[in-house]
C-alpha cells in the first residue's frame, strides 16, 4: 500500500532524508521513530504529497505520488501533530467543504457516527477558536477519514488529547489497520508504537537504521539482560545508550526534613 | 541582569539581520533589495545630507526668524495635542509591549520590574531610531533645510519624548485607577483642566487685543492670522514653553543654534525618564493580556482578516453540494471567509436597493448636471478597481499561504486549486462592479455641462460589453498578486520573516509595475479582437448593436488568457515547496 525506494530530500545542500527505501502492506502500522530531527517529519510530508521528494519514488495504493499526484491523494490522509482548519469555517462547514473536495457524495452518512464516536456531534456550529487543541485534532480527523482512506499518516497522533482521546485514539488506529488500511506513525511516544505498532522503522540523521517488526528488532537489539522495552532498543539503536536515563536506577532520596 | 536582556535584543536583532541577508543569495529576494534600495536612494536619501533644500512645488519656503517661531509653536501645540490624548483615550492599565516569548522567559525570571522598564525603553529604541530614519528621510525630502545632524537628532527627541510621556502616562493613569479615579472622572479632570486653560488664553486674546471680528473668520488666512496672534503672544508661548523646547533641536537651521537648543530638550528627556523610572507600578498582568492581543492580531494577518477582527459564524454564501467542481469549494470557503456580506441574498438586495432609486433618479432628473457626473464617478471607480479592488480583496493564495500544506494535500490537480482560489476576490469585485455598472446605465442619461445627450440603447450597448469583459480583467488583474505568493512566499509570511524596510518597498515595487506590464499587455490582445468585430460589425449594422458582440469577442479573449494564466500558475503550484522557503 505504501512503497518508498530510494527517497530522498535536500534543503539546497542539507540532506534531510537520504536514500529511505520501506514498505507498508495493507493492515500492517508502521511507527516512525527517530531523535528530533532526524528527518521524521519532512518523510511524511514527502509520502503525502505535501512537499516534492528530491529523488526517489513514493506509491501510495499503486498510485505514484510524484507522476499521479490526485489519484494518490485520493487514497491517502495525512494528519500532522498541529491541527491545520480555517479560522472562518465552523466543524459543520469544514466537513461540508473536505467533501466536495474529495467527492464525498453520502458525507453525512459518514460524518454523522464519526463526530458521534469522537464525541464532537453538539459542537458542530462552532468556530475553531471556540475549540480546544484536542478538539480541533478531532475535527482534523473527521475531516481526514471522511473519504475513507486506504493510507494514513499520523504525526504525533497524541499531541492535545485527554486519556479517554489518547485511548480512543489507539482504539481508532487498530481498527483502521483491521478493516485493510496501511497505516504510518511518527511518534516520539515509544510506549504508543509498541501497543499499536506491528513494525518500526528507526531514522537517526535522516538515514534508516532499522526496519522490521518488533519481533525482529528485539532479537537484533535485544541485550544479554533479557527483557528489553522499545524505549531501551531506541536508545541502543540510535546510539545514545550512555546518555538513556536508566529506569531501573532509583532517583536519589530528598534529604530529610529538619525537625 | 540588564546585560542578559541586552544580548536577548542584540542577538535577535542580528539574527533576524543575518536571516534576511541569506535570503539575499536567492536571486528574486535580490532583486527586490536592488530595486527597492534604488528607489529609497533616488527618492529620499540623497537629499539627506544635502545643505541645500530640493527644489520645486515640494520645497517649502525660506526658513525665516519668524517662520521658524511659527513653526516652533504649531509643533508645540502638535505635541500638546498627541500628549493630551494620552491623559484623555485609553482607558487600560498600564502595559509595557512584551511578546509571548519575552513574557513566558522574563516575568518569571528573577528580573527587578525596573530593569523590565530599561528592557523595553531600550528595545523600543530600536524603533525609535528606524522611525527617525524614516522621519528625517521624508523631511529631507519634502523641503525641510538644515543640517542631516538636527534633522536626525531633533526627531530622536521628538519620538524618545512621546515614548517617555506615553509610558509614564500609562503608569499615572493606572495609579489614578489604583486611588479610585475612573477614567471618565479622570477625562473629566483633563478636560476640566484643559477648558481652563484655553479660556485663561482666549480671555488674555479678548482683553489685550479686540475680540474677534467677523472680518478675522472671513476666510482661511484670516483664521490663521488670528490664531497666530493668539499663539504668539500672552499666556501661550509661556504655556507651551516645555513642548517649544522640545522641537527647537528638530527647527535649528545651523549646529550653533543646535548645540544651543538641544542642551534644555535632553535635561526634559532625562526629567521624563526619572519620573517613569520612579513610577512603581504593576504593570504584568496588562503585558500579558497585551501581548496575547497581539499574538491573536498577528493570527488574524495571516488568516487574510483585520488584526482584531473576531471570527464570527458566517451563513453559508450558497448551498454546497457534495458533489461538483471541486474549485466551487475553493470560492464557497474564501467567501465565507470575506464575511457573511457577501451572501447570494445580500447581493440580490443592494442590487435591488441601489438599482431602484438609481433608475428612477435617472428618468427623474434628466436635467441636472450632478447625476450624470456620479455615474461617471462611478465609472472611474470601476476602471481604478480593476487594479486597487485585487490589493485590497485577498481572499485567495494571500490568505492561503499558511494553510500551503493542507491545499497540497487535496487530490485536485494545481490549476484547479488556483482557480478555486481566484474565485472568491473576482466575485466579489465583480458584483460589486456590475452594480455600479448598472447604476452608471441608468443615470448617465448625457455627458455633464454642455455634452451631447446618451440614449439608452448605447447605454444599455456599452453596459453589456463592460459587463461581459469586468469579470475577465478581474481575474487577469488577480492572476498577479496569486503568482507572486507562489513565487515570493516569504514576502507574503508575516512576523519575523515577512517582508520590511528596503526589500518591501522593492518587492511592492516590482509587484505594481509587473502588474500593471501584465495587464496592459493582456489587454493588447483583446483590444484587437474588440476592434476586428466591430469593424467588420459595423459594415453590417449600426455600431450600437457590434458593441456588445466586440465586447464579447474581447472576453472571449481574456478568457483564453485567464486560461493559460490558470495552467501555469497550477504547474507552479504542483512545484510549490514552502518548505524550501524557510530555509
Amino acid at each position: 500500500m505504501i512503497e518508498v525506494a530510494g527517497l530522498t530530500k535536500l534543503y539546497d545542500t542539507f540532506v534531510a532524508v537520504e536514500e529511505l527505501s520501506f514498505s507498508v502492506r495493507s493492515g500492517e502500522v508502521l511507527g516512525l521513530v527517530g531523535p528530533n530531527g532526524a528527518g521524521k517529519t519532512t518523510t511524511l510530508r514527502c509520502l503525502s504529497g505535501i512537499i516534492p521528494a528530491s529523488r526517489g519514488t513514493v506509491r501510495i495504493a499503486g498510485h505514484d505520488i510524484a507522476a499521479d499526484p490526485i489519484a494518490a491523494k485520493r487514497e491517502l490522509a495525512f494528519f500532522s501533530d498541529e491541527p491545520r482548519l480555517f479560522d472562518y469555517l465552523t466543524v459543520e462547514q469544514h466537513l461540508a467543504f473536505t467533501a466536495r473536495i474529495y467527492g464525498v457524495a453520502n458525507y453525512r452518512d459518514i460524518s454523522g457516527p464519526l463526530l458521534d464516536e469522537l464525541e464532537m456531534s453538539d459542537k458542530v456550529h462552532l468556530l475553531p477558536g471556540e475549540l480546544s487543541r484536542g478538539m480541533k485534532q478531532k475535527i482534523a480527523i473527521a475531516c481526514g477519514l471522511l473519504h475513507s482512506p486506504k493510507v494514513i499518516f499520523f504525526d504525533e497522533p497524541l499531541t492535545g488529547l485527554d486519556p479517554y482521546g489518547i485511548r480512543r485514539m489507539k482504539d481508532s488506529i487498530v481498527r483502521r489497520a483491521q478493516e485493510g488500511a496501511a497505516i504510518l506513525i511518527s511518534s516520539h511516544l515509544l510506549h504508543l508504537l509498541e501497543e499499536v505498532c506491528s513494525h518500526v522503522l528507526i531514522l537517526k540523521k535522516g538515514r534508516k537504521i532499522f526496519d522490521g517488526t518488533l519481533q525482529e528488532i528485539t532479537r537484533q537489539y535485544a541485550s544479554q539482560e533479557g527483557d528489553t522495552t522499545l524505549e531501551q532498543i531506541f536508545f541502543r539503536a540510535t546510539g545514545d545508550g550512555e546518555k538513556a536515563p536508566s529506569p531501573a536506577t532509583p532517583s536519589p532520596a530528598p534529604p530529610p526534613l529538619p525537625g | 541582569m540588564i546585560s542578559a536582556l541586552l544580548y536577548l535584543q542584540w542577538h535577535s536583532t542580528v539574527n533576524r539581520v543575518v536571516t534576511r541577508v541569506k535570503r539575499l543569495k536567492k536571486p528574486k529576494y535580490l532583486l527586490g533589495f536592488i530595486v527597492g534600495g534604488l528607489y529609497c536612494y533616488f527618492y529620499f536619501f540623497r537629499f539627506l545630507f544635502q545643505a541645500r533644500r530640493p527644489s520645486g512645488s515640494m520645497a517649502l519656503p525660506e526658513v525665516t526668524p519668524e517662520l521658524t517661531i511659527a513653526l516652533e509653536m504649531l509643533g508645540a501645540l502638535a505635541l500638546f495635542v498627541i500628549l493630551l490624548s494620552a491623559w484623555i483615550f485609553p482607558h487600560e492599565r498600564a502595559a509595557l509591549n512584551f511578546t509571548e516569548a519575552e513574557v513566558s522567559f522574563l516575568f518569571p525570571a528573577p528580573v527587578k520590574r525596573r530593569t523590565l522598564i530599561h528592557f523595553k525603553l531600550l528595545r523600543s529604541q530600536w524603533a525609535i531610531l528606524f522611525t527617525t530614519l524614516i522621519m528625517a528621510l521624508l523631511s529631507s525630502r519634502f523641503g525641510r533645510g538644515g543640517s542631516a545632524l538636527a534633522t536626525l537628532a531633533g526627531w530622536w527627541v521628538i519620538l524618545s519624548m512621546l515614548n517617555l510621556h506615553f509610558l509614564g502616562a500609562s503608569f499615572a493613569r493606572t495609579k489614578l485607577m489604583d486611588a479610585g479615579i475612573t477614567p471618565w472622572r479622570r477625562r473629566g479632570i483633563v478636560l476640566g483642566a484643559l477648558t481652563l486653560i484655553v479660556g485663561v488664553i482666549v480671555a488674555w486674546g479678548w482683553r489685550t487685543f479686540s475680540p474677534p471680528q467677523p472680518a478675522d473668520f472671513a476666510g482661511f488666512k484670516t483664521i490663521i492670522a488670528y490664531a497666530k496672534t493668539q499663539l504668539e503672544t500672552g499666556p501661550a508661548p509661556w504655556l507651551l514653553y516645555p513642548l517649544r523646547l522640545v522641537v527647537r533641536p528638530f527647527l535649528a537651521q545651523n549646529i550653533a543654534d543646535f548645540l544651543w537648543a538641544i542642551g534644555p530638550a535632553l535635561a526634559l528627556l532625562v526629567a521624563h525618564y526619572v519620573w517613569v523610572m520612579r513610577s512603581n507600578v504593576a504593570f504584568e498582568e496588562a503585558s500579558l493580556a497585551l501581548a496575547q492581543r497581539r499574538a491573536e492580531a498577528i493570527t488574524a494577518v495571516r488568516s487574510g482578516s483585520f488584526p482584531g477582527a473576531r471570527h464570527k459564524r458566517r451563513r453559508d454564501p450558497f448551498r454546497l453540494r457534495p458533489t461538483g467542481a471541486p474549485a466551487i469549494a475553493l470560492l464557497w470557503k474564501n467567501l465565507i471567509g470575506a464575511g457573511s456580506v457577501f451572501t447570494s441574498r445580500t447581493v440580490i438586495l443592494l442590487g435591488i436597493i441601489v438599482c431602484a432609486p438609481a433608475v428612477i433618479i435617472g428618468v427623474n432628473l434628466r436635467g441636472s448636471d450632478l447625476v450624470p457626473g456620479i455615474g461617471l464617478f462611478l465609472l472611474m471607480g470601476i476602471a481604478w478597481s480593476l487594479l486597487i479592488g485585487p490589493q485590497v480583496l485577498r481572499h485567495d493564495f494571500r490568505s492561503d499561504l499558511r494553510n500551503a500544506d493542507l491545499l497540497k494535500l487535496y487530490p485536485l490537480a494545481g490549476w484547479r486549486i488556483v482557480l478555486g482560489e481566484l474565485l472568491a476576490p473576482a466575485v466579489i469585485l465583480t458584483v460589486i462592479q456590475w452594480i455600479a455598472l448598472l447604476v452608471a446605465a441608468a443615470i448617465i442619461n448625457r455627458i455633464p455641462g454642455s455634452g451631447p445627450v446618451v440614449p439608452g440603447l448605447t447605454r444599455v450597448s456599452i453596459a453589456l460589453a463592460a459587463a461581459m469583459l469586468l469579470p475577465m480583467l478581474n481575474l487577469i488583474s488577480l492572476l498577479i498578486p496569486n503568482a507572486a505568493v507562489l513565487l515570493f512566499p516569504s514576502w507574503f509570511q508575516t512576523g519575523q520573516n515577512a517582508a520590511q524596510g528596503i526589500e518591501a518597498t522593492g518587492q511592492r515595487l516590482i509587484f505594481m509595475l509587473g502588474q500593471t506590464l501584465v495587464f496592459m499587455l493582456s489587454l493588447i490582445p483583446a483590444a484587437i479582437a474588440f476592434a476586428a468585430v466591430f469593424f467588420l460589425g459595423r459594415l453590417a449594422v449600426d455600431w450600437v448593436f457590434t458593441v456588445p458582440f466586440a465586447g464579447l469577442a474581447a472576453a472571449l479573449m481574456l478568457a483564453l488568457e485567464v486560461g493559460v494564466g490558470v495552467m501555469l500558475l497550477g504547474k507552479l503550484f504542483d512545484k510549490f515547496d514552502l518548505s524550501a522557503e524557510s530555509q
